[in-house]
């Protein structure tokens, strides 16, 4: 157990090695988030949407603030599968798949922290309707902050999935190309999922990649009542913990058929 | 009643070669890694394992770290089957893949070795005791708080060593690990193997090429070729029984380089 705390310090000391790194990213986010919003304003200047524009611009930095939370696989984790350095974790006495979720979990959780706190401190200073809007009341606050706690075990679950196919693959990039495109999109990180057609709400708002930042965005937001948490925490978990299973069984699998490459 | 045993040890990989012709044939071929291999080992026994490249070494520890389930065959390590109780046997040996690396890329050795410390429940006194006699022997004092990146070849490989060292495993494998080392570091790292083999009476399975390594250490040598184990015994027999491969000028020194008998037996062989 406290091996695997253990490892949470370690990304905490290689995330501050690269501090030059955190404050380019940081920067760079910065100058995304306002362009979008810059780009949904022009838009709302021409054709006003339902939803009020000072939720878009939150969605807008709460996705930015999180970024690191979705779109940051660990290349590590990869490198190992494909030199074989895994042959190491192999010969451990862990649990490997949960070593390896905890190594995914450690990097997007002290990553997004390190990004998240001086980006949301910046986008709270932003005038209305640029700005990050304070929550739609209490209970959206307590409610949106599990909703992003079980949005990351979510999305670590899918990531070890992505890890179990490099196994298959040996080669990364593939699978990630494709999972990354899905998670951009469907994860509300292009386009807001709150401006998609109302058509398409009861589809793409029950895909896994919705339970990651767009369900505690909306209930931050207001966009979902505070009545409706109870069961939006229920579909986050049982995505979680469908995702873990079907992780877990491929990880089995993939241990018994495993080979390790060259000498 | 011996450490190891094993009997009939078979692994078979598939191999997809492409074809002469054509862009996209390929032909499924299967290579046998290990054809039939038996042995056993004492406990406290430092064995060398040798064999030209692709002999089926490396894949003869891998089976015996658990890492790999075998085709057939038998394998018993101080009662235990590798792959089959994996976390019970793992925490027992210690590996080093000259080839590869366990540390952390971007953070200072001790952080690694930190980890490590919390994965085999190693207590705090105890790792500082070890960790001292390591640094001493594997000369990594001022290394240690540097991360693993600015390291060179040959300090990273100490640091590697140390790394498998930490939990005092009883049973060491050691796939390559003098690939890098100076003069210095390989004389500082045998003796300190020969320390390990006799204080602790740590069981060591040494792969190498280096054969100054092998008669440093090794007084039992098994030689591995095509994957059938071909010689078993003292590293004098092996060098009695092709004294007249050796060139004249190897003659008349008291120890004579140990590649000439190994090439002309791989040679004798057909490797």
């Amino acid at each position: 157990m406290r091996a695997y705390w253990c490892v949470f310090r370690m990304r905490r000391r290689m995330e501050l090695q690269y501090r030059g790194a955190a404050l380019g990213g940081f920067i760079c986010q910065l100058f995304f988030g306002l362009i979008l919003i810059a780009l949904y304003r022009a838009l709302y200047a021409g054709k006003p949407q339902a939803v009020p524009i000072s939720h878009i611009s939150s969605y807008v930095w709460l996705q930015q603030a999180f970024f690191r939370m979705l779109l940051a696989t660990d290349p590590d984790l990869a490198d190992k599968i494909r030199t074989g350095s895994i042959a190491y974790d192999l010969c451990r006495p862990l649990h490997l798949y949960t070593y390896y979720y905890v190594r995914i979990l450690a990097q997007k959780l002290v990553g997004s922290l390190l990004r998240a706190v001086p980006m949301l401190a910046v986008a709270c200073l932003l005038p209305e309707g640029w700005g990050l809007a304070s929550p739609a009341g209490a209970s959206a606050l307590l409610t949106s902050l599990p909703a992003l706690f079980i949005g990351l075990l979510c999305v670590s679950a899918l990531e070890n999935i992505t890890m179990a196919f490099t196994m298959r693959t040996l080669d990364p990039r593939g699978m990630q190309a494709l999972l990354n495109m899905l998670m951009m999109v469907f994860a509300g990180n292009i386009l807001p999922l709150t401006l998609f057609p109302d058509s398409w709400q009861p589809i793409i708002t029950r895909l896994p990649y919705a339970q990651l930042l767009d369900a505690p965005i909306r209930l931050y937001t207001g966009d979902y009542a505070a009545s409706a948490a109870p069961g939006i925490l229920l579909l986050q978990s049982a995505w979680t913990v469908a995702l873990a299973a079907a992780g877990l069984l491929f990880w089995r699998v993939n241990q018994k058929r495993m080979v390790v490459q060259g000498g | 009643m011996s450490y190891i045993t094993v009997e009939h040890l078979r692994k078979t990989f598939t191999v997809r070669k492409k074809k002469d012709r054509g862009f996209l044939a390929r032909e499924k071929t299967t290579v046998e890694a290990l054809k039939d291999v038996s042995f056993t080992v004492k406990q406290g026994e430092l064995v060398g394992y040798i064999g030209p490249n692709g002999a089926g070494k490396s894949t003869t520890v891998k089976v015996l770290s658990g890492i790999l389930t075998p085709d057939s065959g038998a394998v018993r390590i101080g009662g235990r089957v590798p792959w089959l109780e994996r976390k019970e046997h793992v925490r027992r040996i210690g590996v080093v893949f000259g080839q590869r690396t366990q540390l952390w890329w971007d953070v200072p050795l001790l952080d690694s070795y930190d980890l490590l410390r919390e994965i085999y429940r190693v207590p705090e006194a105890d790792f500082r005791r070890r960790m001292n006699e390591l640094s001493e022997a594997l000369d990594l004092g001022s290394l240690l708080r540097t991360p693993l990146r600015q390291l060179s070849l040959g300090q990273r490989m100490r640091a590697e060593l140390c790394g498998s060292l930490l939990h005092c495993p009883e049973l060491l494998f050691l796939d390559e690990p003098t690939i890098g080392l100076d003069a210095v570091s390989k004389l500082a790292l045998r003796d300190f193997l020969q320390w390990e083999n006799r204080e602790k009476g740590t069981t060591i399975l040494l792969t190498t090429h280096d054969m100054e390594d092998i008669a440093a250490l090794c007084r039992r040598v098994m030689v591995l070729g095509h994957g059938s184990k071909l010689f078993d015994g003292a590293l004098e027999d092996l060098y009695a029984r092709y004294r007249n491969a050796l060139p004249v000028q190897e003659l008349t020194v008291q120890y004579p380089n140990i590649d000439h008998v190994i090439a002309a037996m791989y040679q004798e062989l057909g490797l």
